[in-house]
């Protein structure tokens, strides 16, 4: 531990006023009974999201134990085939889409304000959006099994056998279309955490002081805004070809299997570290509390999560050694992939000497902390070793990989949130979950994991392919089986034993949480609904091992805004680098709309896949009207309040405009992904491009350039008229002829888009060819972004006729205006691509 | 309300830190994408992907990544303690790029033609 440093005076010294506390525990209270599910407030929405991602855990946890009784001997006829398809293809799709990615999330969701000394995030609703999005989505997905409508293509889903042709059921449409929709809820919260980690930290929080959990967090974000959008693309084309027969994927008309391949493990392999990433950083949060030392190689190690962040990107072909790219590609991504182990070591490396360092506590997170590395770093060798392509090639789609994958994820990942779980526990109620069932619960898990998993290795080598529905005894695999289904229900009881724990410790009476291990980070300071009394002054890396008096001053609020200034709920919004305050952030409160937006959500992609349109729309109209009315209650600034007193002498304004608002950067984040999602689209043609030899191929024709030119115009115009609008308001300062340009400006965009359509409809069939389906596709994507116009052209002109646009409240103008010149930009990069490739192919 | 960019040069620290990662994708792209259109049915090269110009990049990569490096440690000395994070993650980030594009030339010695 490092030595206390002399404290700074606090910034509000003196006593605070009677009254004021009262006041603010009015405005964050949770309200009880059924109202509580209109809460939108992080610590609730956190809670909630993080029970249902463990109840997926258990469920997928259950497909697992019945796939171990199928192979536990061989012969067995427990499960149908079709059963047991849709039971392992159910089982790596919950396990990775409904329970890692979002668990990881929903721990961020509650943790990080805490952590970074915020009240809140800086967008609650938009996180009660995303949970209850995917909550109605993933337990509407899972219910499809009790009626044999679930996916059964396997978790990674590979046409053809995923295409019309080989699954012609409903099944693989509930994959497609519940799993890109829960995508966008994961996109959501990513959007929501990066926001709130550079902008909402509390003051003196620099960048260097950042927990390094938070740094993680944030590179875990940028990695979804990146990675998720391939998958959204990916499972866009393959429901389109499914829908409208337009062949992405069907070889005989110049599609091709291999481009789903290539944008899911666009997605499929950094997810891997988007799920251990945020791991790592929950190990890099408690080893130094556990040691009793900060962290050694600290800065090595933020660099590391940048590094294992950005080279994961290259490594997605090493799940297609097999597919018969070229050998000079695949060495490429074979020696990324062992670069990518350097970082990693990093990371392990610097847990290791905080360890040495330090005087280790034995306790339960303390033995999940050992059984992560132990089974991490088997499963990172296993994982250099599938690097090597000989090597791949002989193991490929055995039970090799099988172990493999496992010892990854479940040793990078359960076991950390396992320890997290203990660790934590004690902010839900202030009880700590049972040290000595904690040791059994280990144990379980740990002999368990290693009694299931390592005897797949073996079966793997010996030839025992994954997916397999049962085998012959004269394959002498069956012992090692019946081995593994022994380990998989040890592994089960551990997981029984916690639950039982943690349902006694979650009913015991409420107690002072207080600081249980004596850790250094902000999350142990008191808390409530409204997060901490005042919001905390960081002076350094280690701030409650560093300044011992800062939990009494923060709980006297002596720190930033022990009150509320307007009324409502606040946090401060800070500087991205030095954590300066920068304005008052003025948040909204518990509302049903994010709720009644989900569901309206939810109704709609599952009703549009059993084919009840006119419900599908009805359910569809009913998300857009619930998010429209959540928007037109935000960017009201309090009125007569234009700047309020955070500390003494300090004075912040209420709220920002354009680049420095929370709101713009989200925007900005938000068509990051949507120019990804457009980049995959844009891939996915000069994939099939590539694969002709005559551009455009015979039968097919572009319309005349002049069109595609007057279109691209019609886009310019368009943006210019918005341009005019913003200036107006700008310089007078009213928004008299605002929605008339605005409305002009929506003209022209579906005047370009009219033109776009009647040049493709002329000489394009997207069912004839995949060059053509490809073209179809990125006109679609335009498309969509006109209709999406055509809601907020005549949304922007209601609020201004209504009077609430002005100076002040213009956060609504400047980000639709942003989206409109995005569609402008993408528009005419859709007609550049478009063009380029068959002059490139000459 | 606040208005405009605080000046605390976020973006600068940013490309600062991450310039070796961009460099790294940079060069992985092109080599993969090269590679891939030389052996794709309408680009296919006799002899497989033009290694001379995979070679070129690949050294050129190296180097900017070594000069990334040899200046974050100018910085680092000139600085001392004084030294930010972002100095430091520069460093290590140019160390690492320079490691993953030195291991991904390393095929450009041992593998020919594309099948």
């Amino acid at each position: 531990m490092t030595a206390p440093t002399l404290s700074k005076p606090a910034p509000n010294p003196a006593p605070r006023p009677d009254g004021e506390l009262e006041k603010l525990e009015a405005v964050w209270r949770t309200q009880s009974g059924w109202r509580f599910f209109s809460s939108v407030n992080n610590t609730n929405i956190g809670l909630l999201y993080i029970a249902t991602a463990l109840l997926f855990f258990v469920l997928a946890g259950v497909l697992g134990l019945l796939i171990r009784l199928q192979l536990a001997v061989p012969d067995n006829h427990l499960l149908g085939v079709e059963t047991y398809n849709q039971v392992f293809t159910m089982h790596g799709t919950v396990m990775m889409f409904l329970f890692a990615i979002p668990v990881v999330e929903a721990i961020g969701v509650y943790l990080l304000p805490n952590m970074l000394g915020a009240r809140d995030l800086p967008f609650p609703r938009l996180s009660a959006y995303a949970y209850w999005a995917y909550a109605f989505g993933g337990l509407a997905f899972f219910c499809t099994l009790f009626v044999g409508l679930a996916p059964d293509g396997g978790w990674f889903m590979y046409p053809p056998l995923t295409g019309t042709r080989y699954s012609p059921g409903l099944n693989a449409d509930f994959w497609l279309l519940g799993i890109g929709f829960i995508e966008i809820s994961a996109i959501a919260g990513a959007i929501e955490l990066i926001v709130g980690i550079l902008f909402t930290r509390a003051p003196g929080m620099t960048l260097g002081r950042m927990p390094v959990y938070a740094w993680a967090m944030l590179v875990v974000g940028l990695m979804i805004v990146f990675a998720f959008p391939a998958v959204i693309a990916g499972t866009a084309l393959l429901e389109l070809e499914r829908a409208f027969d337009w062949p992405f994927f069907i070889a005989e008309r110049g599609g091709d299997p291999l481009l789903w391949q290539h944008l899911f493990w666009f997605f499929g392999h950094p997810e891997v570290y988007i799920i251990f990433l945020p791991a790592a950083g929950m190990v890099s949060t408690m080893i130094p509390t556990i040691a009793g030392t900060p962290l050694v190689g600290r800065r090595a190690i933020i660099a590391a999560l940048l590094g294992v962040g950005v080279f994961s990107f290259g490594l997605w072909a090493h799940h297609m050694f097999t597919a018969g790219l070229g050998v000079l590609e695949m060495s490429f991504v074979s020696a990324a992939s062992m670069a990518v182990a350097v970082p990693t070591a990093i990371q392990v490396f610097g847990w290791i000497a905080t360890l040495w360092k330090g005087k280790l506590t034995w306790n339960a997170p303390t033995l999940f902390l050992l059984g992560f590395m132990f089974i991490f770093v088997l499963g990172g060798l296993t994982g250099v070793m599938v690097a090597v392509i000989p090597f791949d090639w002989q193991v490929h789609d055995t039970y090799f990989i099988v172990a493999h994958f496992h010892y990854v994820l479940i040793g990078g990942m359960v076991f950390p949130v396992f320890a997290a779980m203990y660790y934590w526990m004690p902010l839900v109620n202030g009880n700590r979950l049972s040290e000595r069932l904690a040791r059994w619960v280990f144990w379980l898990m740990f002999a368990g994991f290693n009694i299931a998993f390592f005897p797949m290795h073996l079966t793997g080598l010996l030839g025992m392919p994954r997916r397999v529905y049962t085998y012959a005894p004269e394959m002498g695999w069956d012992g090692l089986n019946l081995l593994s289904t022994v380990g998989a229900f040890m592994f089960a009881l551990g997981v029984v034993l916690f639950a039982v724990d943690a349902f006694r410790a979650l009913r015991r009476p409420e107690r002072a949480v207080g600081n249980p291990w004596n850790a250094a980070t902000l999350e142990w300071l008191p808390s409530e609904d409204y997060g901490n009394r005042s919001i905390v002054r960081v002076n350094s890396t280690n701030p409650l091992w560093d300044e011992p008096a800062l939990t009494r001053e923060v709980e006297e609020g002596r720190h930033y805004l022990p009150h509320t200034a307007t009324g409502r709920r606040e946090t401060i919004a800070t500087s991205p680098v030095a954590a300066e305050p920068r304005y008052l952030l003025v948040l909204p409160g518990d509302s049903w709309l994010p709720l009644v937006g989900a569901f309206g959500t939810s109704a709609f992609f599952l009703l549009l896949t059993v084919k009840l349109y006119a419900l599908a729309w009805i359910s569809g109209a009913v998300a857009v009207g619930a998010v429209l009315a959540w928007m037109w209650e935000s960017d009201r600034p309090p009125p007569e309040i234009e700047q309020v007193e955070a500390a003494v002498g300090e004075h912040l304004p209420v709220g920002a405009l354009g680049r420095a608002s929370h709101s713009w950067w989200a925007t900005v984040i938000m068509l990051v992904v949507d120019a990804s999602i457009f980049a995959s689209f844009a891939f996915a043609y000069v994939h099939v491009s590539m694969r002709l030899m005559v551009c455009p191929p015979p039968g097919t024709e572009l319309p005349p350039l002049s069109q595609a030119l007057t279109s691209c115009g019609l886009l310019v115009l368009g943006s210019l008229l918005v341009w005019l609008a913003k200036r107006a308001l700008d310089k007078k300062g009213n928004a008299r002829r605002l929605p008339w340009l605005v409305l002009a400006a929506l003209a022209c965009a579906l005047a370009s888009f009219a033109l776009d359509l009647q040049g493709w409809r002329a000489g394009l069939a997207p069912s004839e060819s995949a060059w053509a389906a490809a073209i179809a596709a990125l006109a679609s994507y335009q498309g969509l972004h006109i209709v999406l116009l055509l809601v907020l052209a005549p949304y922007l002109a209601l609020r201004a006729w209504r009077g609430l646009l002005d100076r002040r409240s213009r956060a609504t103008l400047d980000n639709i205006a942003l989206v409109w010149h995005y569609t402008t930009l993408q528009g005419i990069a859709a007609v550049a691509v478009v063009r380029l490739m068959p002059l490139l192919m000459e | 309300m606040a208005t405009g960019d605080h000046k605390e040069g976020f973006w600068k620290r940013v490309l600062w830190a991450a310039l070796p990662l961009l460099v790294w994708i940079v060069h992985f792209a092109f080599s993969y994408g090269l590679a891939a259109a030389q052996c794709s049915p309408v680009g296919m090269r006799p002899g497989g992907p033009d290694r001379l110009v995979l070679a070129g990049s690949t050294l050129g990569a190296f180097a900017i990544c070594a000069l990334l490096a040899w200046r974050a440690r100018q910085v680092l000395s000139r600085q001392g303690s004084a030294s930010g994070l972002a100095d430091r993650v520069a460093l290590l980030l140019a160390v690492l790029a320079l490691i993953a594009i030195a291991w991904g030339g390393l095929p450009l010695l041992l593998v020919t033609g594309c099948a």
